[in-house]
């Protein structure tokens, strides 16, 4: 068992932390702020967001490599503000590996046992196993020097995950690899969990890994919490435009609208292009009793389709990518530019007109895409 | 012809670089040369390389002399323990200015580096009393504590340095690995600063090793003089003698001779890699 809960944890870095740091500027920070979540027993969660937004310090926090301004932090019902991290019985994985040089692989993942006074025959058998696991055996006399930075993040997790820690906090840890290797090692991660019993947390900046491993993603801006949902939730039912744009690639496409209620109808209107929202968004909107405003239509780019006839939003193409099965097209409409998703189906004929520079293009949604965000850019239907 | 001119200009340069090697390395050859002879043969005209006197004659008289070994002796204590406690000392204050922030840092900082504006001779009266009044006088802490002064800065700055270039990250994951600062920087900075340290160890053990003026300030008894000093001793109203002076210079020289023969590849890494950031 080991739950992790935060409870109103906030993070302030004073001024004197920070004129070391002359980037900085002058006045306190507010990296976290009012930060509440209980993750369950081998729960995998991530906190996502853009860099700056308090991840790696909230992470740092829970292990213990921060200080906590304020708020508590429970690890398994028991408050850890001020344990030391060695106490905690947390392990980490850093975005830069933090080997140790001079110790060889065995050395490295051996280390931990060591400082714990581990019985020498014991820290064999259990380094062998990790190895083992993530397949670094033939590594264990080489030095980190010699390794590639697929293998040195293996080995960085090694050493995290052979003493069994209760949690198990992973700071951005396939940000220096490079793409190939980024996708594989994301498959080895979601492939480990099931080999160990760990709860999870899990930092990054990239949405799709945050989609692809996490129960549940925190998205966070600025240090405060926007939305905490499974992958799934937080891609159909965005909490604001904040979410909506930051989940899915490409990016939600933004419209300034207008929904209009007409008993317990309601319907976007954007330009000339007026549609009815689909039947289970009108009940949402009407039990809660929206009115009639102006609002932020969002609608992603694989819900728009092109040329369909009737009354269109009209634009011209400015960028068409061929992906293969599918183009994505950077329509220039108004002062914004609408990314649409134009599947790659049947013949050549039907799409290579929107390979074409300057083409003009129709283009409309229907009522199931529709996602409708205030003035304050909530989502008027959570 | 760009070949020809490139080898032209080759051979120019190995020139010009072979006369400045023979430049410096004269006056060593020569005390090398002298240290094997007698001192009346020393100024023989036409000079000759090998005469009658050469032989380790000389050598057999320094080293059977219980007061020369004795400035050996102390020359090696006091260098010893300079370098000891400058490495420990100045790697705890070097990790303090790299991982941590704390008030008057700025200030202090730039004290230390004031510190080696400052002209020794203008330290030495003040040194004299504060030793004096400490009744260090004429003991090996006289020197230790003065040599500490000059030896420190550098050895703080440039670990700082290094210190920096080493990732934060290292620290942070010995403490969750189960271990604490303390273990963080012996177990494992320490360790991977190695040419860092070997430059500043040697910098350090020459600074005690050579240094003439506070020993001879500082000291007063013959048997707490060191070799500086001792050599220096030889020169009396009535006498010099120089091939004693040569074949204790020789000695004197060859520890750090053989320091740099032997750390020669850290030497030169250490001063390069600290020079990155810092
Ligand atoms: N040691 C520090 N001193 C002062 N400010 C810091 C420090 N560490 C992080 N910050 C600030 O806190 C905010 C959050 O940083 P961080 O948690 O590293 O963001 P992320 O990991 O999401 O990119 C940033 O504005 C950053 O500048
Ligand atoms: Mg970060």
């Amino acid at each position: 068992m080991a739950t992790v809960e935060l409870k109103h944890i906030s993070k302030v870095f004073s001024n004197a932390e920070k004129k070391a740091n002359k980037n900085i500027p002058a006045e306190a920070t507010h990296a976290v702020s009012d930060f509440n979540l209980k993750i369950a027993d081998k729960e995998f969660v991530v906190l996502v967001g853009p860099s700056g937004c308090g991840k790696s310090t909230t992470l740092r926090m829970i292990a213990g490599l921060e200080e906590i301004t304020d708020g508590e932090l429970y690890i398994d019902d028991v408050q850890v503000n001020d344990m030391e991290p060695k106490d905690r019985d947390i392990a980490m994985v850093f975005q830069n590996y933090a080997l140790y040089p001079h110790m060889t692989v065995f050395d490295n993942i051996a280390f931990p046992l060591k400082l714990r006074k581990t019985p020498k025959e014991e820290i064999k058998k259990r380094v062998e196993e990790v190895a083992q696991i993530l397949d670094i055996t033939e590594y264990l006399k080489r030095k980190p020097k010699k390794l590639s930075g697929g293998q040195r993040q293996r080995v960085a997790i090694g050493r995290a995950i052979v003493r069994e820690p209760k949690v198990l906090l992973m700071d951005e840890p396939l940000s220096n690899l490079d793409a190939k290797l980024r996708n594989q090692m994301r498959a080895e991660i979601i492939a480990l969990r099931d080999k160990i019993n760990t709860t999870f947390v899990y930092v990054t900046h990239d949405q799709t890994e945050a989609m692809t491993l996490g129960d549940r993603i925190v998205i966070m801006k600025d240090g405060f919490i926007q939305q905490v949902a499974s992958p799934q939730d937080a891609f159909d039912h965005p909490a604001n435009i904040f979410v909506a744009g930051f989940i899915g690639a490409p990016a939600m496409n933004f419209f300034p609208a207008k929904l209009e209620r007409v008993g317990d109808e309601y319907y976007v209107q954007v330009e000339k292009l007026r549609v009815k929202l689909a039947d289970e968004k009108c009940a949402k909107l009407a039990a809660k009793n929206v009115a009639s405003q102006d609002i932020t239509l969002g609608v992603r780019p694989s819900h728009i389709r092109v040329d369909q006839g009737g009354d269109e939003l009209q634009g011209t193409i400015e960028v068409s990518e061929m992906m293969g099965t599918e183009v994505h097209l950077h329509v220039k409409h108004n002062d914004n530019v609408v990314v649409i998703i134009v599947p790659v189906a049947g013949s050549y004929e039907k799409y290579s007109k929107y390979l074409k520079h300057d083409q003009k293009v129709g283009f409309s949604f229907d009522g199931e895409a529709c996602h409708v965000f205030d003035a304050e850019g909530k989502n008027l239907e959570a | 012809m760009v070949r020809r001119q490139n080898k032209l200009s080759k051979v120019l340069l190995s020139i010009v670089m072979i006369l400045f090697a023979i430049y410096a390395a004269f006056p060593i050859v020569w005390m090398l040369i002298c240290s094997f002879k007698q001192n009346d043969y020393i100024f023989a005209w036409p000079p000759k390389i090998i005469d009658e006197s050469f032989g380790l004659r000389t050598y057999v008289r320094v080293l059977t002399d219980p007061v020369k070994l004795r400035f050996f002796l102390n020359s090696y204590i006091v260098s010893a323990a300079v370098v000891v406690l400058t490495l420990i000392i100045g790697i705890m204050a070097a990790y303090a200015f790299s991982r941590f922030d704390f008030p008057l840092k700025k200030a202090v900082n730039s004290i230390i580096v004031s510190v080696q504006a400052i002209p020794q001779i203008c330290l030495l009266i003040p040194y004299m009393g504060i030793i004096v009044a400490l009744q260090l006088f004429n003991t090996y802490w006289a020197l230790i504590l003065t040599y500490l002064v000059m030896t420190l800065p550098y050895c703080i700055l440039m670990m700082t340095g290094y210190f920096n270039t080493l990732s934060k990250e290292l620290d942070d994951s010995v403490r969750i690995d189960g271990g604490s600062r303390f273990r963080a920087l012996w177990g494992v900075l320490v360790p991977i600063s190695t040419p860092a340290l070997v430059s500043v160890g040697l910098y350090t053990f020459m600074t005690a090793w050579n240094e003439y003026l506070f020993a001879l300030v500082l000291t007063q008894t013959t048997n707490m003089r060191t070799i500086p000093i001792g050599i220096n001793l030889l020169i009396t109203e009535h006498n010099y003698d120089w091939s004693m002076m040569m074949s204790m210079s020789v000695l004197g020289s060859l520890p750090i001779l053989i320091l740099f023969l032997f750390f020669q590849k850290y030497f030169i890494s250490g001063m390069s890699s600290g020079a990155i950031k810092g």
